[in-house]
């Protein structure tokens, strides 16, 4: 049965939502369109872009592709819930300093994948980072400055932990 | 408008004097903040009251004829609103693509679409549409729609669409042919004429090379909101590039009075030019018409690729007459650009890519032929570079085989060539601030070619070698003088002395918007977050012509200094009542006017707006100011690329080392946003030269590739170090002193990255891009056979 309905509850953003869903339905698809949280982008729907990336217990995951009854447990961050009470955290605040944001609409995607990224390594090498970064296009920047916004948030990062 | 223009110009002088408080700093673009939050509302994010979905049933057919539609399925899925097709449509003719509402010259935007027309012309045409009250029952009705096709012949392939005889694509076509349009052909000689001085140069060379047709690959989806409301009115939402054409566009295809459409853009996902011509507005339109409902039509991104518009495909042929020192007697470039199923822009691009054949290099003879042609195929349309692109891989890959044959360093027989600045070029114009030859010179420099070039040619065996390349390449600054350009821009002050401009420019992405608040800012002594820039709305802003033909900065530039310049001077007027002092007595800092010799005697821009509005010296009055800007300037920007990378020879595989550009763009106002298009210009010039191609089946006429997976854009780890360069001085018709950079950004990558790769395969000739791993494995192979049978020769 493609149309079943089924009750899920999904951690997003560290609270717990009670949601009616598809059983086909994707996690970006119930993000933006049950939820109304936008900041997760569509950019292809078939797992190329990474536009629509989101942490799934802290690995950056393309949500277009993810069926959103498998998440229950899991822990979902998304662009929305990355700031820092309400203010852009220090890898949000990079990207804007570096200058790496034209249009913007990679942009979710990419700090999702940045974040993921620098917790596992703090402080990669260039090449790391744009290996960590290649399943995410970006049609604007060439990637040169966001790069340079990633390298930017590893000292600024690393700053405030030591 | 003479005296304006030194007027501004003179005003500008006094703050450059003074020295510049926010033009040429690096502020990051105004719109980052929201971006990194997440928070900012892109057309797709948009929800409406009451919003119900659009889909489009999209041709299977490269070219048919609707013989009947059966929407009777369709119409019953409970859910559907609307169903609009051929059979229940207005047919009024339009051109998506076209500029002035006047615009007749069937030259340059004939009118060949309608909202569904009676044949189908590509796999990918519009047949019908549907609104529903879900994205997915909406998908479902269009499955159901029953459409009876009788096929026809088709001219899919550019090869067969150029040939005389073959299937007409387009009933448009000339003369039964599939040219659209005419030919453009012009030149400072006649054609025979130049063609016989080039049969008898000392040298003579000829070149035919090929460009494919390429996607914008902007990230965000193809997505229109249309909303039709009692009252008549038509509200259209588009991620788009030039809302005043759209309007003009919409409400002829819609048989609507102007006052009756109102198109607003929203935040741009990116746009390339891929958003600059109305697309499926008119279809989202006519479902909200029909449904009564506002109405959202996001295509997904397989209909992106299929259903919007590409950059033209080409084939060019460039022939060249020299004398034995390298000096160009006579030139003379041929050039089919394929069009698609629709005029669209292939016409003007023609007409555009014309103008760079004599703005770039100089010849006694030079002369430009040029057609675009109708194919059953997607239509193509503006792209960043707009015939660009095409004409300089073309021709700068064709130089370089001249100075390999004539053994001249690629650098000299440009630097022997090009324009000079002040100088005429071979029309006749005047070349401005045309520093072309310092680019190059200081590339050479920079990128230390001499070594560079020749280390990599000594190294050239083994599996990897290195190549290094260069080329050239010319922007124009908006239209003049082909047609008018102008912009409007208001200014209006707030009580408490902050402002808000308007503006119908169209920021894509590109900073725009905080290159105007730089601008007024300096104009106005104020700081650029304290100016609201409100962009693009047609009930609201004034008229501007678009995000096109590179003109944003430098004619929106010009109008926003004039309507800054006017608004200071009543500042100033108030001021000087109020303080009672002559305004040659004034100073302006940081929105404070005080005497120069005491500042103690000052009023702020509070007090001004107050006392104007209080009428207390002369009638109560708004502060506002509203200039219209008219460019009566045609200039041009410039850049020279260096680039050195490596082939695989085994695999055909390159890997781009670095890119150098060094442009010259005059004054960069702004040099973070100024280098995020660079990088990204270079970026969508590697795919082209490299990797990117819309492939289409000559059979069916599908698109082989329509996805991110298959169509292959350059990623992260794939893109070389970018070292930016530029030389900076000043023209003087721009916006303290600035030209464009958007288009010029792309339009010499590719030649580069050819003549590099070539270079690295020892001057074996390229005659197409993108280079393929398999298209330069083939070229390798040739190219080993050929040397072994000339070895053998040799041994005999
Ligand atoms: S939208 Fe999910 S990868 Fe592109
Ligand atoms: S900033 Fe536009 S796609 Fe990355």
């Amino acid at each position: 049965m493609d149309n079943e309905i089924l009750f899920v509850e999904l951690n997003i953003n560290g609270e717990l939502k009670y949601l009616h869903i598809n059983k086909k339905w994707t996690l970006l698809h119930v993000l933006r369109e049950v939820l109304n949280m936008t900041g997760t982008k569509y950019g292809c729907g078939t797992n190329d872009c990474g536009a629509c990336r989101v942490l799934i217990n802290g690995e950056a995951k393309n949500s277009c592709v993810i069926p959103a009854k498998n998440l229950e447990g899991k822990e979902i961050i998304t662009i929305e819930g990355l700031q820092d009470n309400g203010s852009l955290n220090t890898i949000q605040k990079s990207f804007v300093d570096a200058g790496a944001i034209q249009c913007g609409f990679c942009t979710p995607g990419m700090i999702i994948s940045t974040s993921a990224l620098l917790k596992k390594n703090p402080r990669p090498s260039e090449n790391e980072i744009r290996e960590g970064l290649k399943d995410n296009l970006c049609r604007c920047t060439g990637y040169v400055k966001i790069v340079e916004a990633v390298k930017l948030s590893s000292v600024r990062l690393e700053g405030s932990i030591g | 408008m003479s005296d304006r223009y030194t007027d501004i110009k003179n005003l500008e002088k006094s703050f450059r004097d003074k020295g510049l408080k926010y033009v040429g700093k690096r502020i990051f673009n105004r719109e980052s903040e929201m971006k990194a939050a997440g928070e900012t509302i892109y057309i797709d994010d948009m929800r409406i009251k009451g919003m119900i979905y659009g889909k489009i049933l999209f041709s299977p057919h490269a070219h048919a004829k609707i013989i009947k539609i059966d929407t009777k399925k369709a119409e019953a899925l409970p859910g559907v609103h609307a169903v609009i097709h051929y059979f229940n449509s207005p047919h009024v003719v339009y051109n998506g693509a076209a500029r002035f509402y006047m615009d007749s010259s069937p030259m340059d935007m004939p009118r060949t679409e309608y909202i569904f027309d009676e044949t189908v012309k590509y796999v990918g045409d519009r047949v019908a549409a549907v609104s529903a009250d879900t994205q997915k029952i909406a998908e479902q009705a269009v499955k159901l729609i029953e459409v009876e096709y009788q096929d026809l012949p088709s001219s899919i392939d550019f090869n067969k669409a150029v040939v005389n005889g073959s299937p007409q694509a387009n009933p448009n076509g000339k003369d039964g042919s599939n040219i659209c349009g005419e030919w453009l052909a012009y030149g400072n000689a006649t054609e025979e004429e130049t063609k016989e001085s080039i049969e008898s140069a000392e040298f003579t060379f000829k070149d035919t090379f090929r460009t494919p047709r390429v996607h914008h690959g902007y990230m965000e989806p193809v997505c229109h909101i249309a909303d039709y409301t009692r009252e008549g009115k038509l509200t259209i939402w588009s991620s788009c590039q030039n809302v005043f054409c759209f309007r003009d566009v919409i409400a002829r295809a819609l048989e609507l009075s102007q006052s009756k459409v109102r198109v607003i853009k929203t935040v741009s996902g990116g746009a390339f030019g891929g958003k600059l011509e109305v697309m499926h507005e008119v279809v989202a339109g006519l479902l909200s018409m029909r449904s009564r409902r506002p109405v959202k039509l996001l295509l997904n991104r397989k209909e992106t690729f299929i259903s919007t518009r590409s950059r033209h495909e080409a084939i060019l042929t460039v022939s060249t007459g020299l004398n034995r020192d390298g000096k160009i007697l006579a030139q003379h470039v041929e050039s089919r650009l394929n069009t698609g199923a629709y005029a669209g822009a292939g016409p003007n691009t023609v007409g555009a890519q014309s103008e760079k054949m004599f703005v770039l290099y100089n010849g006694d003879k030079m002369f430009y032929r040029g057609a675009s042609f109708y194919s059953n195929t997607p239509p193509a349309g503006a792209m960043r570079g707009y015939g660009s692109p095409q004409i300089h891989a073309a021709r700068e890959t064709h130089m370089d085989r001249i100075a390999v044959a004539l053994g001249i360093d690629p650098v000299e027989l440009r630097k022997l060539n090009v324009v000079l600045p002040y100088k005429n070029n071979s029309l006749g114009n005047n070349m401005h601030n045309a520093l072309i030859k310092e680019c190059i010179e200081t590339g050479e420099k920079e990128f230390n070619w001499a070594k560079r070039r020749k280390n990599a040619g000594e190294n050239q065996s083994g599996r990897y070698r290195r190549g290094v390349g260069m080329d050239i390449a010319v922007h124009g600054n908006g239209w003049f003088p082909v047609y008018q350009d102008l912009s409007t821009v208001t200014i209006k002050m707030n009580n408490d002395g902050t402002a808000v401009l308007l503006t119908g420019t169209h920021d894509l992405g590109t900073g725009s918007r905080t290159i105007f608040s730089q601008i007024a800012g300096e104009v106005l002594d104020m700081s650029p977050d304290l100016i609201e820039i409100i962009e693009a709305d047609t009930d609201i802003t004034p008229l501007d012509l678009g995000a096109q033909a590179s003109r944003t900065t430098y004619i929106g530039g010009n109008a926003t200094i004039l309507a800054a310049a006017n608004l200071r001077t009543q500042l100033l007027k108030e001021a000087s009542a109020i303080l009672k002092l002559d305004d040659s007595e004034l100073i302006i800092k940081d929105r404070i006017i005080s005497s120069r010799n005491d500042p103690q005697i000052s009023c702020s821009y509070t007090e001004i707006v107050a006392s104007a509005q209080a009428g207390k010296y002369g009638v109560q009055r708004d502060l506002t100011a509203t200039e219209s800007f008219e460019s009566v300037n045609s200039v041009d920007s410039y850049v020279a690329v260096f680039t050195e990378l490596e082939v695989d020879i085994n695999t055909g595989k390159v890997r781009v080392i670095e890119v150098l550009p060094v442009h010259n763009s005059g004054k960069v106002i702004n040099p973070l946003l100024f280098e995020g298009q660079v990088n990204g210009g270079v970026h969508m010039g590697l795919g082209y030269a490299l990797s990117e191609e819309m492939l289409i089946d000559s059979e069916t006429g599908r698109i082989k590739n329509p996805s991110f997976g298959k169509y292959k854009m350059f990623r992260a780890d794939q893109m070389p170090k970018i070292t930016i360069r530029t030389v900076e001085s000043p023209e003087e018709a721009g916006p303290f002193g600035a030209k464009s950079i958007g288009e010029c950004a792309t339009d010499g990558v590719a030649g580069a990255i050819v003549n590099a790769v070539s270079h690295a395969l020892g001057n074996v000739k390229l005659d197409r891009i993108p280079l393929t791993e398999e298209y330069l494995k083939s070229v390798i192979i040739a190219k080993v056979a050929a040397d072994i049978v000339i070895e053998e020769n040799e041994c005999e």
